[in-house]
């Protein structure tokens, strides 16, 4: 994973630099005329990607008289906050959201504990089994989580856990625990274990070296996974969408989904857009303070998307 | 090598002539040999409960005849039926074509989208800094997109009525009848067009930073080098570039195959969660014959088929990631 963790990170310093570096590189071999049909062709790209997001962020500021005009608009003729007033008095949205942010949280801390466990049980301590155990973490990533939504299902019906919140974070299991054990393990392998011995000859006990040592340089890791886990849990819809199909409880996600399908709302796109800003808001809020984080995190081993 | 350190002062500590022992607040690393397994065993339990169980219900259900009705209502229904399940759909055309359109769907998405990702990662070494700056900041918005709204926006953008994709083809055409084209009536554009643009678009941040920033450990040295023995930049590319990031070229495009291969969110809320029939890629097939028709033996099959073709294209990429792991420990 080293090769891996140093390339994700967009980071700001170092493209500065480099762009010094590059300016008196460009002097001697490119044209300034070649950098502007570069820099056009990036600022095309920037343009053509952020314009879903733009027309998205647009169209919630729309009045209805332009979201039913015959041509589009490209800037509201007026601005008008109807369209979330319209999600906001939904009355299944606001208790959606309620139950994404449980599941979400509840998923997180019990991947986390139960992911960092066993990532220190297998980078700190040879056992029979181990290797067994790491491959098998990798395996059970590539397993797609359509492929065993039916079984799942079944399962946790016989548990009587389906319709409740705790069969869903239970379920999410599945694709937090072999994720964050495999990406932590890394983050605790390198980290030196005469770090924890020097700590324990200095008077540490051993939990003190566990609390004082391991667990501050597992941090970032923590957070790097954290995050990843946050975000996959919030954006999921299939499996809590199948597990709670017959209680009458909703996740965000399946509440977007299927605002749209009665016919009144589905013309309704100022509303729809207001709707899918707002749940994602989180994770886009998420993405912008832990960028790094989650860049780094995807590489070090993530596979679900 | 990290074990031994620590192991080797348990081993001395129980090894000890005075067998006395520990007070419970030293035992985290003292306690002995089976405190790594008491560490995995959560995770472990967690596998068996919700991953392996599942798995061997998977089987067992691919055998027998199971529906919803079948399930909840009269049990006594329900009855081992050999391979029967797995002649039925093997046996049906519909579920071949499904595998097909998902083949051919995801060997467009993944080349497509690593194609474009190295095409823009490279043009982002060219730019000035600002026009770095405003695309990454332009793609990290992207990548926070849920797959969910992503394709509830780009169902807006290709709306017949009032889409805007529509009124843009119009002004450039001046053609009044490209105004209410149907992005979705032929599922064959609406698949490989419209569901593809969502699924590249909602791709190409990860895959833009990620290779721009593998682009960044190609050592100057070694490009002036190449310059020097003449060679062409497209040579310089081919033999110099790719060999180094030639590691993450193979994370990324493995990465990138699981991710298309079981794509589901963009293409159902693209259709508004009844995607038709033309737009049944493997992970929709499997929803609708599993939850909506509730057919649980049949998608069982499904399933089992869907797995042993991840699996089988991943074997290199698990090996790859094994090997690395290994350099690890």
């Amino acid at each position: 994973m080293t090769t891996l963790d140093v390339q994700p990170a967009p980071q700001a310093e170092p493209a500065a630099a480099t762009a010094k570096v590059r300016a008196k590189v460009r002097a001697t071999g490119e044209s300034r005329a070649m950098t502007w049909v570069w820099n056009t062709l990036g600022i095309c790209f920037a343009a053509v990607m952020g314009f879903p997001i733009y027309w998205m962020i647009i169209t919630t500021f729309k009045t209805n008289r332009d979201l039913i005009s015959k041509d589009p608009t490209f800037w509201p003729s007026s601005f008008s906050f109807d369209s979330y007033s319209t999600i906001f008095d939904d009355k299944a949205f606001l208790p959606a959201l309620q139950n994404t942010a449980v599941i979400t949280l509840g998923s997180v801390l019990l991947g986390l504990v139960i992911g960092f466990l066993a990532a220190v049980g297998v980078a700190r301590f040879n056992f029979r089994g181990r290797n067994f155990f790491i491959v098998t973490m990798l395996v059970v990533q590539m397993v797609p989580l359509l492929a065993i939504l039916i079984p799942l299902y079944v399962v946790m019906n016989e548990a009587g856990l389906t319709s409740t919140l705790i069969g869903v974070v239970l379920a999410y299991l599945v694709f937090t625990v072999p994720y964050v054990v495999w990406t932590l393990r890394s983050f605790i392998v390198n980290i030196p274990a005469e770090l924890d011995e020097a700590a324990m000859v200095d008077g540490c006990t051993k939990w003190g070296a566990f609390f004082r040592i391991i667990l501050p340089l597992t941090l970032p890791g923590l957070i790097t996974t954290g995050v990843y886990t946050w975000i996959q849990a919030w954006n999921e819809f299939i499996v809590v969408n199948t597990m709670l199909s017959s209680g009458g409880k909703q996740t965000s996600m399946a509440w977007l989904t299927f605002y749209a399908t009665t016919p009144t709302r589905g013309a309704d796109y100022g509303a729809q857009m207001a709707g899918a800003l707002l749940v994602s808001v989180p994770v886009i809020l998420l993405f912008v303070i832990f960028q790094k984080k989650v860049s780094a995190g995807l590489t070090a081993g993530a596979v679900k998307g | 090598m990290s074990a031994t350190t620590n192991e080797a002062v348990t081993r001395s500590d129980t090894a000890g002539p005075a067998p006395a022992p520990r007070p419970a607040a030293r035992g985290f690393f003292a306690a002995g040999r089976h405190i790594p397994y008491a560490l995995i065993l959560p995770a472990v339990a967690v596998l068996l409960g919700i991953m392996a169980y599942p798995l061997f219900r998977l089987f067992d259900l691919s055998f027998q005849n199971i529906n919803r009705y079948a399930y909840i209502v009269n049990p006594s229904l329900g009855k081992y039926i050999g391979f029967d399940g797995f002649g039925k759909i093997l046996g049906d055309g519909q579920f071949w074509q499904v595998v097909l359109r998902s083949v051919y769907f995801t060997a467009e998405l993944v080349i497509l989208s690593m194609v474009l990702g190295m095409l823009f990662a490279l043009l982002l070494n060219r730019v000035s800094n600002w026009v770095k700056v405003t695309v990454i900041t332009v793609l990290m918005f992207v990548w926070a997109i849920p797959a969910l709204v992503s394709g509830t926006v780009f169902r807006w953008l290709f709306a017949s009525n009032g889409g805007v994709v529509d009124y843009i083809g119009f002004l450039l055409t001046g053609d009044e009848s490209v105004k209410h084209y149907d992005w979705f009536g032929d599922p064959t554009v609406g698949l490989y067009v419209v569901s593809a643009s969502v699924i590249i678009w909602g791709a190409l941040p990860f895959l833009v930073l990620g290779l721009n920033a593998a682009l960044t450990q190609v050592p100057k040295e070694l490009m002036e080098a190449a310059k020097l023995d003449g060679a062409g930049p497209l040579q310089a590319f081919r033999h110099v570039v790719i060999p180094v990031i030639r590691p993450f070229l193979l994370v990324t495009t493995a990465l990138s195959f699981i991710w298309d291969f079981q794509v589901f969110a963009q293409i159902f809320s693209l259709r508004n969660t009844s995607p038709e029939d033309g737009y049944w890629t493997i992970g929709i097939y499997l929803y609708e014959k599993g939850i909506v028709a509730s057919k649980y033996s049949d998608s069982s099959v499904i399933s089992i088929a869907m797995i042993v073709l991840m699996l089988a294209v991943l074997v290199f990429y698990i090996r790859q990631m094994l090997k690395i792991g290994a350099n690890e420990r």
